[in-house]
């Protein structure tokens, strides 16, 4: 009887091995690429000092992480950071199930290849000439919508780079503008990967094609939409640094709307270029989204186990 | 069973075949990391340096690094035993770079601090040398001189040596000398940035489409560089903390100064009369693109050249207009300003003497330096017969094999490079006369350090980026927001830096 | 699907405006290239821009055998980065997927992890420098950061656990199939559209990228496309705003400034542009090829 357990665990044990081993290059590469820099996580408790390096240098306890909290900024940046990225996940999500939901539609004719293709191309540029785009409608003097549209409806020209109440929108427009295409990617993926059959069965039953995308499509996504804001919420002390720098280009009047964590450690460390400071500043981010994502987590786990992230 | 085990073998041929990729390419390594390594052992009996410099022109291709390289590897064998290896790293990721390359333990003895004196000394980048200069180097310490020497200390240990060139910077305003003489405008007048007011006013009226004064890059109309007898104590010129002014030895918040005041009066009155680019706080221009456009008249800022050379060597890329210069203000010199870009030796090297016995060759060696800032004559430059180099026959900065021209500001002794054709000799004397004859800063040689105030430094740049732009732009109002501004500088710890600059500052001057 | 014309009508349309408000801004900055340097700032940005200039692309013509040298580099590094990444991120996600995997939640949050916290460049530099030695060789370029990413990983991951039925793989295990063959027969092609997709993001990420570039590249040979137009446009810029404190000497420059910037985007996505329509259709061909090579 022993015996037979035994046996049976080894067998139990020898079941996971080629599984393992198919992960096991994965695994590898995280290990040297990801775990072993973590190591890194020395440097935001550490005075760093080029001859003593990062294990020598002098321990400095929490002295890095202080200037993130002693300014009068610190609320500030922390409820923009939370609420664009908030606002990111809901609009976003809501966007690209939309364009995903339309372009499934349309199936596999030519202008869909073409309509993904150019919604696609703003991700291809950068935040500097995104910048350089949005400086060239909001410019004072001879940006397109004072100089053009405004002018046309015959209104006074606005100084969109002091208009601290545009930007919110402006911000939110231009990161959908940016990301809209490729968002909706993942989502066209997982529609394609819907077993037709649903669908068929479902027309001979005569549902409507909006009862079918409400019944069927929706549902079918709903692990996606989980698991993908379930990331983002992992990743919700973080900011796109060039959105919120370059695209306002760096202009004081906007900082209480445009100013984040990444873009307030950027400004106060540009000349001080601290490795200790700015490695503090990735671990506080870091540990705020952890703790935000085992919740997040949890809740998942309790009402849909099957779609939790672990 | 077979299959898995064929599955075994595939996955582990995947990994060696991954990591084989990894370490065959670590042998094809190209020629200057070849170069370190033969450094490391120690080739033959000359000590190994490496010199890592900043260059706004192409990074020449390794043969033709080579090729010079060799050519001062041929003087500096004979003269001071020692093998240099050239590192050219461009202009835009030289900072990171070094640092990166200074911390993953990679070769560099000597780099330069581009605006980050009291960072390298901070966080220990930088050798102390100061024993150093007086054997490997003496001839560069006397050319540099004990007060620019100064400038590059700590705590009475020098880390750095100043590139030798003209430093000592003079705010003026480049303007459009076509329309100034078409308008009968006597620029002779102007003496201070005030002065300025009515000519711009005059040009507006003239030429209503035109807008007087550009910005010189985002942010920046040229006003920064106008407080006269102002010593920043080693701050950034954009974002200035606490300061020495009118030659006193009190550290003075600028921000509530009356001179501060009135800088931005002028600059809101100049916004309000449309007299300056209304976007220059935001603008995606700089000074040269605005001037080229034609819808400019002029700009200011600061130069360390003759009025003449500055107008003539600005035309070209200002647009070819016809452009003169005239100073609005006297020269003035700080510490800043001499340590801004100083030669380091890493505190990494295992060769001191010899990197400083190179440094020493890059200020006094006619020839070395040459072979640093043009190449090789004949194949990068051709002398003329008035002394001046140009580019050979049908080449181009671009073209050429090797040329780091344009980093002759930077690479140690200006004076003693050839001059570009086009240029006027003579103005090198009055180049090294400024130098000597600017107001200088009662404080010259102080350096702060900043160590333990990073909390706050990080907090008072951010109130600074957002309001100073503004306020010295004239977009913002300075009745109600020069109030708002130092009330958020002192919420964020500005008095902690004011005092302790005092205090340092006190204890540097009772040395 | 179900076809219903007046929802396809109406599907078209909104997609249109969509495109639109995509494409317009890109159109301005090819307009932007092509005007002369003198509209842009005298007239700012305009599509029907005053006066028309080649002279941004003439500039980077002079650039020559490097342009072409670097695109050379990035359409390597993007092919084969593309190829090993998404191999090793499905193999990686497949295990993940199996309810009867033991370590799935482990493995899972394992892979997480990654996305959470990330130790900075300074120790991943010494890392690939020192142990690895990949500085200044092509791999640079491909192996750090960018081959298995968590985000990509938990895309194949949530794919195969909620498209593809566990009684798929039973069936085949009764057949007597191994793991491999399963994954290899079974699971890569099944998993076309998200293979699709993963290729297209990690495609993207090595074409766009520059900082590995930055980071490990000294030697110009090497230059992707993306950081040879990153230098080009920071030498600008670095020489534009130090003129002005007097780093330089009195060295005459004569330096194209907005039109060669957006020529550089133009540039950069022009090759996307092109053969992206071919790509999306190769892609999806290639990667099962490659994979059922093994």
């Amino acid at each position: 009887m022993e015996k037979a357990v035994t046996i049976k665990r080894k067998q139990r044990k020898f079941k996971e091995l080629p599984l393992l081993l198919i992960a096991l290059p994965g695994i590898l590469y995280l290990i040297i690429n990801n775990y072993i820099p973590m190591l890194g996580i020395f440097l935001a408790f550490k005075d760093y000092s080029f001859i003593k390096g990062i294990f020598g240098s002098d321990w400095c306890g929490f002295d890095n992480f202080k200037f993130l909290f002693k300014t009068g900024d610190a609320w500030k940046m922390t409820r923009n950071t939370i609420l664009y990225n908030l606002a990111f996940i809901v609009i976003g999500t809501v966007l690209a199930i939309l364009v995903a939901v339309l372009i499934c539609e349309l199936g596999k004719r030519m202008r869909v290849k073409i309509f993904q293709a150019a919604l696609l191309l703003p991700n291809m540029l950068s935040w500097v000439v995104i910048g350089y785009i949005v400086y060239a409608f909001l410019n004072a003097d001879t940006g397109f919508i004072n100089n053009t549209i405004l002018k046309f409806l015959k209104l006074d020209p606005i100084s969109w780079y002091s208009f601290t109440g545009a930007w919110p929108a402006i911000l939110v427009s231009v990161f959908l503008w940016k990301n809209l295409g490729y968002q909706s990617i993942i989502f066209t993926a997982s529609i394609a990967g819907i077993d037709k059959s649903i669908y068929e069965a479902a027309a001979i039953d005569g549902a409507s094609k909006m009862k079918q995308i409400f019944y069927i499509t929706l549902p079918m996504l709903k692990p996606t939409v989980i698991i993908l804001t379930l990331m983002s919420i992992g990743r919700i002390f973080y900011s796109d640094f060039g959105l919120f720098y370059q695209v306002p280009q760096n202009s004081g009047a906007l900082y209480g709307v445009t100013q984040t964590i990444d873009t307030y450690v950027y400004r106060g460390l540009m000349e001080l270029n601290d490795v200790g400071m700015s490695a503090a500043a990735g671990v506080y981010q870091s540990v705020i989204g952890f703790v935000l994502v085992l919740l997040a987590n949890k809740i998942v786990r309790k009402y849909d186990a099957e779609n939790a992230l672990f | 069973m077979k299959k898995r085990i064929l599955a075994v073998i595939m996955v582990a041929a995947m990994i060696t075949g991954l990591t084989a990729c990894s370490s065959s390419s670590g042998e094809t390594k190209d020629g200057t990391e070849a170069d370190t390594e033969d450094a490391d052992s120690g080739e033959g009996s000359y000590d190994q340096v490496v010199y890592a410099f900043s260059t706004f022109n192409n990074i020449p291709a390794d043969e033709d690094l080579d090729t010079v390289e060799e050519a001062i590897n041929e003087i500096t064998r004979e003269k001071i035993g020692v093998e240099v290896t050239l590192k050219p790293i461009s202009i835009a990721d030289y900072s990171s770079k070094v640092s990166l390359a200074l911390q993953g333990g990679e070769k560099i003895d000597i780099f330069q601090s581009l605006g980050d004196f009291n960072n390298c000394v901070a966080t220990d980048m930088a050798y102390d040398i100061t024993s150093l200069l007086g054997s490997c180097a003496p001839e560069t310490k006397k050319l540099v001189g004990v007060d620019w020497l100064a400038a590059c200390s700590s705590d009475g240990r020098v880390y750095g040596i100043p590139t030798y060139k003209p430093i000592a910077l003079t705010p003026m305003v480049i303007y459009r000398q076509d329309i100034a003489d078409e308008l009968g405008i006597d620029m002779s007048t102007v003496n201070s940035v005030e002065d300025l007011t009515p000519i711009l006013e005059q040009v507006k009226e003239a030429y209503p489409e035109l807008t007087p004064l550009a910005p010189v890059q985002t942010g920046q109309i040229g006003l920064h560089t106008c407080f006269e007898d102002t010593d920043y104590l080693t701050d950034d010129m954009f974002s200035p903390i606490g300061v020495l002014m009118n030659g006193e030895m009190t550290v003075t918040d600028l921000y509530s100064t009356d001179e501060f005041k009135a800088m931005c009066d002028l600059a809101r009155n100049w916004y309000n009369e449309g007299l300056v680019m209304k976007d220059s706080a935001t603008t995606t221009s700089t000074a040269a693109e605005c001037m080229s456009s034609g819808n400019y008249f002029g700009y200011i800022a600061a130069y360390s050249y003759p009025e003449k050379d500055t107008a003539a060597s600005l035309m070209a890329q200002c647009g070819g207009y016809e452009l003169g210069a005239k100073m609005v203000g006297d020269a003035y010199l700080s510490t800043s300003d001499v340590n801004s870009v100083s030669w380091m030796v890493a505190s990494t090297t295992d060769v001191p003497e010899a990197a400083v016995k190179f440094l020493n060759l890059t200020y006094t060696d006619e020839a070395v330096i040459n072979l640093l800032i043009y190449g090789i004559e004949g194949r990068d430059y051709i002398k003329n017969d008035d002394g001046t180099v140009s580019y050979p026959e049908g080449e181009d900065s671009t073209t050429v094999p090797y040329t780091a021209q344009l980093s002759c500001g930077t690479l140690g002794n200006f004076f003693e490079m050839y001059p570009m054709q086009g240029t006027d000799p003579a103005s090198l004397d009055w180049e090294l006369e400024q130098n000597k004859s600017a107001k200088t800063s009662s404080a010259m040689g102080f350096t702060f350090d900043s160590g333990n105030l990073k909390t706050q430094y990080t907090a008072v740049s951010n109130v600074i980026s957002q309001y100073l732009p503004g306020l010295l732009c004239g977009s913002l109002d300075p009745e109600t927001e020069i109030s708002k501004f130092v009330g958020a500088l002192n919420d964020a710890g500005y008095q902690d830096i004011l005092s302790a600059k005092q205090e340092q500052l006190d204890a540097w001057s009772a040395e | 699907m179900t076809e219903s014309r007046p929802f396809n009508r109406a599907a078209t349309i909104l997609l249109t405006i969509f495109v639109i408000i995509a494409v317009l801004p890109i159109l301005l900055i090819v307009i932007a290239s092509f005007t002369s340097e003198d509209a842009l700032i005298r007239n700012g940005y305009s599509y029907f821009p005053q006066s028309w200039s080649l002279d941004a692309y003439y500039y980077m013509v002079k650039q020559g055998i490097t342009i072409v040298r670097s695109y050379a580099v990035s359409f390597f590094v993007t092919i084969v980065g593309t190829a090993l990444s998404v191999l090793l991120t499905t193999m990686l996600a497949y295990p993940m997927s199996r309810k009867s995997f033991k370590y799935r939640n482990v493995l899972a949050f394992f892979v997480f992890f990654t996305m959470l916290y990330n130790g900075g460049i300074v120790p991943s530099y010494i890392m690939w420098t020192k142990i690895f030695h990949i500085k200044n060789t092509i791999w640079a370029l491909i192996i750090p950061n960018y081959l298995v990413t968590a985000f990509n990983v938990i895309l194949v991951k949530n794919y195969y656990a909620n498209s593809i039925p566990d009684s798929l793989v039973e069936a085949a295990q009764i057949d007597g199939a191994t793991e491999f063959t399963i994954f290899r027969k079974i699971m890569l092609p099944l998993a076309v559209p998200t293979v699709a997709t993963i290729s297209l993001f990690t495609g993207l990420c090595y074409w766009n990228d520059w900082t590995n570039g930055l980071y490990y590249i000294d030697n110009e040979k090497l230059y992707s496309i993306q950081q040879l137009l990153m230098k080009i446009m920071n030498n600008i810029q670095a020489l534009r705003t130090n003129s002005n404190a007097a780093l330089l000497g009195t060295g005459a420059v004569d330096l194209p400034g907005t039109s060669i910037r957006m020529a550089m985007a133009v540039i950069g996505i022009l090759p996307i542009m092109l053969i992206y329509p071919f790509v999306q259709k190769y892609l999806v061909k290639g990667v099962v090829v490659g994979a059922v090579k093994g």
